[in-house]
């Protein structure tokens, strides 16, 4: 019975931040879930999207820890794994206390190829455990949350994006605290912005 | 030739002060401060004349411009020099304040006080006196400008409509007054350059009183600037130095862009405000107008 519950416990856990984070005792999030967003929380966006195990989530879900989140689509072959690099190096840069507090969201521009299989193929191929989160939503639901972020994105003939490279720090309620442009710089500036966030 | 239709009729009618805090008008220039003050004098007379009251309760009409193309400025390689434009609805002219305000009565969220910053900046609606009321330097058949791209989306959606692309937008705006390609028609391309050697005039003019193109659109130019559905594909930075090509590191995919036609000195500039927008921006002389797919 006790194993039971473990296992759900764990499988809601691997399903990503549908279920609640486990957060230590220390560190339990201190605003109550109904209370109002910030006026610069990006949290405002009420749209749907959808993780890679095909689960309807809110970005409101993301409520109560630091997020780290990218924009990006699964066949970029230029610049997106690279940007995913960066973000696993930002991660693995950060102290071991910190790293498990921190979601790390990429989002996809690509509403049409980008489907939860697709996304669920691109977890395993990239090595993203539990502390990633991977979303797809509708065009205009990717349009205004890039629109959010300064993040400008085009679609050429061969179905590619051209996009801005920047990753983007939300703090617990969603608000913008840094966002680190361009590729494969040292990630310093963005340690120190996460552990500012760390309580 | 051109279908038109009507939109639902503009509420022009201003409704009493509501409390709400004003506003300074410490953004801009103190030259262009000074110059306000006077045009304010001047515009209060013009805005309390009924003829401007009857203006802004005119319909918005949409023309069907017809299926075509368009070609970028920025082209990706391997792509054609002429994108297909499906047909569209657009709107004769810019939303007026009047149309704005009865959008932002009915939509509180979008009123001034109480807009996210994340959605609209500090400049959001800033030539209006107040919350619901427009003032002496925002006439009502004048139009709306100091709009965010979200603003001017909700608005679009409330209406059943949305944004033009920059595609459609271009579309429109390449036709001349007498045929279908203004690059043809001589003296056009300077008609449309005079307008930027010309300092906003304020308070704006009415929208609508610009002499109509080839498909039967109006103020295109020489009224304000609009806001596009996707402005943010041009890929250029903020950084005006850097823009001789286009940042690799930044950018993915940047280095396929190439320019179409660099003579095109009018889409330059067009690109380049583009790309110097973010969607929450409230700018003194973008505004904007809908459309809609047939």
């Amino acid at each position: 019975m006790k194993t039971t519950v473990t296992i759900l416990a764990l499988l809601f856990a691997a399903t990503g931040f549908a279920a609640a984070p486990a957060v230590p005792a220390c560190c339990a999030v201190e605003e109550k879930p109904g209370a109002p967003l910030s006026a610069r929380s990006i949290y405002q966006l009420d749209t749907p999207w959808t993780n890679d195990t095909g689960a309807a989530v809110r970005l409101a879900a993301l409520r109560g820890r630091p997020v780290v989140l990218a924009l990006f689509f699964a066949q970029c072959e230029y610049a997106c794994p690279i940007l995913v690099r960066d973000m696993q190096r930002l991660r693995a840069a950060l102290p071991a206390d910190q790293r498990e507090r921190v979601q790390f969201v990429l989002v996809s521009f690509d509403t049409a190829r980008d489907t939860p299989a697709a996304l669920k193929v691109y977890r395993e191929r990239m090595v993203l455990d539990a502390g990633w989160t991977l979303l797809r939503g509708e065009t205009t639901a990717v349009q205004e949350l890039a629109m959010l972020l300064g993040v400008k994105f085009k679609q050429d003939a061969r179905g590619q994006f051209s996009h801005s490279n920047l990753f983007t720090i939300l703090n617990r309620e969603g608000e913008v605290v840094h966002q680190q442009l361009g590729l494969q710089s040292d990630g310093s500036d963005s340690v120190t912005a996460l552990g500012r966030l760390m309580p | 030739m051109h279908a038109a239709r009507h939109g639902p009729v503009a509420d022009g009618v201003l409704s009493p002060r509501e409390g709400t805090r004003a506003r300074g008008v410490s953004r801009g220039v103190g030259a262009l401060r000074l110059k306000r003050g006077a045009l304010a004098a001047l515009a209060v007379f013009v805005f309390a004349s009924p003829r401007v009251q009857a203006e802004s309760d005119l319909p918005r009409d949409a023309v069907l411009v017809p299926a075509g193309s368009y070609a970028p400025l920025i082209r990706e390689k391997d792509e054609p020099e002429r994108v297909a434009v499906p047909a569209f609805w657009l709107d004769v002219r810019p939303v007026t304040n009047a149309e704005f305000l009865a959008f932002v009565r009915a939509n509180p969220a979008w009123r001034r006080s109480t807009v996210s910053p994340l959605f609209a900046d500090r400049g959001y609606l800033g030539d209006w006196a107040e919350d619901l009321e427009l003032g002496p330097r925002a006439p009502a058949a004048a139009p709306v400008v100091r709009v965010s791209w979200f603003a001017a989306r909700a608005f679009a959606r409330a209406q059943g409509k949305r944004l033009p692309t920059t595609a459609e937008w271009e579309r429109a705006a390449a036709a001349g007054f007498s045929s279908a390609v203004g690059a043809s028609e001589p003296g056009f391309a300077a008609q449309v350059l005079a307008w930027f050697t010309r300092p906003t005039v304020l308070p704006l003019p009415h929208a609508g009183a610009g002499r109509p193109n080839f498909f039967g659109v109006r103020d295109l130019f020489g009224l304000v600037w609009e806001w596009v559905d996707d402005f943010n594909t041009a890929m250029v930075t903020g950084e005006s130095r850097a823009d001789t090509g286009l940042e690799r590191s930044l950018f993915c995919g940047a280095g396929a862009a190439g320019v179409r036609n660099p003579s095109d000195y009018a889409a330059f500039m067009r690109a380049g405000y583009r790309s110097s927008l973010r969607a929450n921006y409230a700018v003194p002389n973008l505004g904007f107008r809908c459309a809609q797919s047939p």
